[in-house]
This record gives C-alpha cells, structure tokens and sequence, in this order.
C-alpha cells in the first residue's frame, strides 16, 4: 500500500519545499522508499536542497510531460545523502530549471491525466512506500489534481495575515475533495510568538488539526538554506518537530 | 544643619546636669533636645530623627539600661550611637551600658576636649552607619525591581530606581545597566503582547467561500471530485 502525501501552501515562499524535503529524509531514515517530486515546474527548487546541481539534472519531469522519457528515467537515487546505516531509500523526481521548459509550460500546460499513469509507474518500479508532492502554490489545475490524489496533505502557512484567507480556501477545497488527512504546519514563527498559543489560535480559527509550529530565526534560516536540516541537525529540537510532522502524515 | 551638625538628645532626670551637658554640647555647635526621664527620651526618639544620645544611668521609672535595652531591641533607633554618662567611681555601670550597645561612656565631670571627641567619634561612625543602611535599602530595592522584572510585572518607570541611577558608584552602575535593560525587556515585551494581538485570524469568510465557489464550480472540479477516491485506491495499489 503506497500513501501519496502532498506539501502544499496557498502562498509561495512559506517553506513548502523545506518541509517537503526534511519530511521525506525522515521517512527514509526511518526505513521507507521515498518519492519526492517537484510538481512545482513554474518555479522548481527542491533539487538545491538535495544537493542536486542543476547541470547534474539529466531527465525531468519535464521531459516525461512532454514524453522525451519514461517517469523512471527522470527519477535520481539520492539514497547516498542519507548518510551510512539509511535503511530506506530516497528518490527526486525534479522539475526542470531550464528556462525553455518552464515557459513551455506555461505557455501550453500539460496533460494533467499524464501525472496519474507517472505516479502509479512511479510507485511501481521504485516499490515506493510514500510519494510525496511538493506542488506548485495557489489551486491551479495541477495542484487541485495533487490534492484530490494525496491520502494526506500537509498545508504550510506563516503566522502572517497574508496566509490566512489563501489557506482557509485551500482546506475547503481540500474537504470538498475528501482528502482523507489533513494537518496544518505552522512555519516560520517569530520566536517572540508563544508556540502553544499559535496552535490553539490556528486550530480553532480553522477546525483543523495543527501538527506543528516551527520557529524561525536567522540562524535557523541560515542553517536550513545549507541543504536537509535533519540530516545535519539530528539532534536539534526543529528536528523533532520535523520528525512530529512525518509521524503524522504516515500515521 | 552642617555634615559635622548632629542632632543630640541629652537623657539626664538631674536637671543642673541636663542643663550644663545641653549646654556644652550646643557649645560644639550642635542641635540640642532634652529628655527628663528615661520615658520621655524613648517617646523623642520615636518621633524626632537623632544623631546621639548621652545617656544618664541612674533615673527614675526607666532607668538608662532600659532605655539603652528598648532601644537596641527597636530596629528603627538599634543604629543610633548612645553614649552612657557615669560617676568616675561607677565602672560596673559603664561596662554593663557599653555590654548593652552603648558606645562609649562620659564621666559627669567631663571637659569639653573630651566632650567633643567622643561626639565627633560617635558622629562619624552613625554617618558611616547610616551610608551603610541607604546602600542596603538601595540594594533592596534594586532586588525587588530584579523580581518585578523576573515576574514580568512592571513597567520601567514604576520601578523607583531614578534616585538609585545617579549615584557615582558601581551600585548606581547596575542600577543603570539594570534600567536599561528592563527597558529593552518591557519594549520587547510590549511588541510580543502586540504579536500575539496581530495574531487574531482574521478571514472575510464571504470572500473566502466565493472563492472556493469559484474553484469547486468548475467542470474541471467536479469531475476530479467525483473520480478522486479511485484515484487515491489506483494510486495505492488498490484497484
């Protein structure tokens, strides 16, 4: 049984890719074949904190779209960033950072129907336990298709004003899709904020589970800008509520 | 009153004697009050603020050893230097005043010389004695405004530490560095309590659901709604 989890955020610059990526080295840590794709082909990322230069990209998803390749082919075993002893593994399926593709894309789209026979191919060939999504933000086609399959989705928001509407948007369309889990992560909380106190808010104002409140600082910007924080840091206490997040959405 | 002006309070119930030491002492410039009896004397100090008090032994209804014995037992005069007055021929007496706190003795027939030594001395040590004990209550109150802001109850200014600042000391150092930094504390305070104010949520819920209206009314929506289940067991290898 695979479970396909979707990180999603209605605003872009929340630290969807972030989440995206410490989650799943946590699973593979913990044992799990992990898929991680970029669907966020507008503005990729993820890649950068793998570790994965762009000239390194061989085939993308891109090219699977546009039918240059089999989705296999665009997948990248990054399981050796997980360290000796990862008893799991850890696949990147990115989006290309080739300007020509990007405009391609958003200049024709693409057949979203395509992503349903690549995800099962996916899951099959790599015998992936979870598929993770990291998705392009807003509700576009492609992110409502993401949300519609994901038996779990973790929606990001920022303790900011500018959040909240997007995100009390993005769980009604997630219920009405009937998305079995949802949880919301609160990201980049001023440490100045009471953590409990921004949970309780968060959680009454839009009846919906928070898994949890991650702080930001400088120096914690500055240290997860340097690629996966719980690989470097498996001892800090972000880690913990990284690993509180992943428990959650496998649970 | 002068820093070598004290004020005196002469305890004698003989009053040629309360007169001629009164007397003597207002001589060395001093502010002088007299007290007939041992009573009367305790009921001054409690309502006047003295320097010294020359204490005769041997009086009617208290005696000088009560009066010295209710002193030392009230905090508020304990600190106020007595000087006891005996006969050259009573030793016994003054050593049980001074084994009660008193300070030093006088003999009756006392010549002014000595008569001013003995105050200047005393003076001194209860100017000492009282610097000690502003420090002291300053240092109190130091600690207590430490515990308001430990206890993040106070507001910079209510903290009664303005006199404390300008003293030229390490204690009125503190007491600066102190203040400065509850005023950043009690800032950062007030924008947290702001923070947590600008974290009330709100959503025009109207706007909100006409736009998931606008989102889930779409043909492209219903559709997906309606295979999103078979999509999900496609997915997981249920099919």
């Amino acid at each position: 049984m695979s479970r396909i989890i979707s990180i999603h955020s209605f605003r872009g610059g929340t630290g969807k890719s972030n989440t995206t990526a410490n989650v799943a080295a946590l699973l593979a840590l913990e044992g799990r074949r992990v898929g991680v794709i970029d669907t966020d082909i507008q503005s990729p990322g993820i890649h950068v904190l793998f570790g994965l230069a762009g000239d390194a990209i061989g085939h993308s998803l891109n090219d699977y779209l546009w039918g240059r390749c089999d989705i296999g082919h665009a997948a990248h075993d990054l399981t050796a960033k997980l360290g000796e002893g990862a008893s799991g593994r850890l696949f990147l399926i990115p989006s290309s950072i080739q300007a020509g593709e990007i405009v391609n894309v958003l200049r024709e789209g693409y057949d979203v129907s395509l992503l349903t026979r690549g995800f099962r191919s996916l899951i099959k060939e790599l015998a992936l336990d979870v598929l993770m999504i990291d998705t392009h933000p807003g509700l576009n086609e492609e992110t409502l298709f993401a949300l519609a399959i994901s038996h779990a989705l973790a929606i990001i928001l920022r303790p900011d004003q500018q959040d909240y509407e997007g995100t009390g948007v993005t769980i009604e369309v997630a219920r009405s899709l009937d998305v079995p889990r949802m949880l919301l992560v609160i990201n980049k909380t001023p440490q100045a904020l009471d953590p409990a106190e921004v949970r309780a808010r968060v959680a009454r104002a839009y009846t919906c589970e928070v898994a949890a409140v991650l702080p930001h600082s400088d120096e914690l910007m500055t240290l997860a800008s340097a690629g996966i924080f719980v690989l470097r840091y498996p001892d800090h206490p972000l880690t913990a509520l990284y690993r509180e997040v992943a428990a959650m959405l496998v649970a | 009153m002068t820093s070598d002006q004290g004020r005196v309070l002469v305890v004698d119930d003989h009053k040629p004697n309360r007169i001629k030491i009164s007397f003597a002492v207002k001589k060395l410039g001093h502010i002088v009050e007299a007290a007939e009896d041992g009573r009367q004397a305790l009921e001054m100090l409690r309502e006047q603020p003295f320097d010294l008090v020359l204490l005769d032994i041997l009086m009617p209804e208290l005696d000088g050893y009560q009066v010295l014995e209710r002193m030392k037992a009230d905090s508020a005069l304990r600190h106020i230097p007595v000087i006891v007055i005996s006969a050259e021929q009573e030793l016994d007496s003054v050593v049980k005043g001074i084994e009660l706190g008193a300070e030093d003795y006088l003999p009756k027939t006392f010549d002014l010389v000595l008569l001013r030594a003995r105050i200047s001395a005393c003076l001194e040590k209860k100017r000492f004695r009282d610097q000690e004990i502003e420090y002291l209550r300053q240092v109190e109150r130091l600690t207590e405004a430490a515990a308001l802001v430990e206890a993040a109850t106070f507001a910079p200014d209510g903290l009664g530490l303005e006199s404390l600042t300008t003293r030229p000391d390490a204690l009125g150092r503190l007491a600066r560095v102190f203040l400065r930094m509850a005023r950043e504390v009690h800032v950062r305070e007030q924008r947290l309590k702001q923070q947590v104010q600008e974290l009330r949520i709100e959503v025009d819920h109207a706007r909100q659901r006409q736009q998931v209206s606008k989102i889930t009314g779409t043909d492209y929506f219903r559709e997906l709604r309606g295979k999103a289940g078979d999509l999900r067991n496609l997915l997981e290898g249920e099919e």
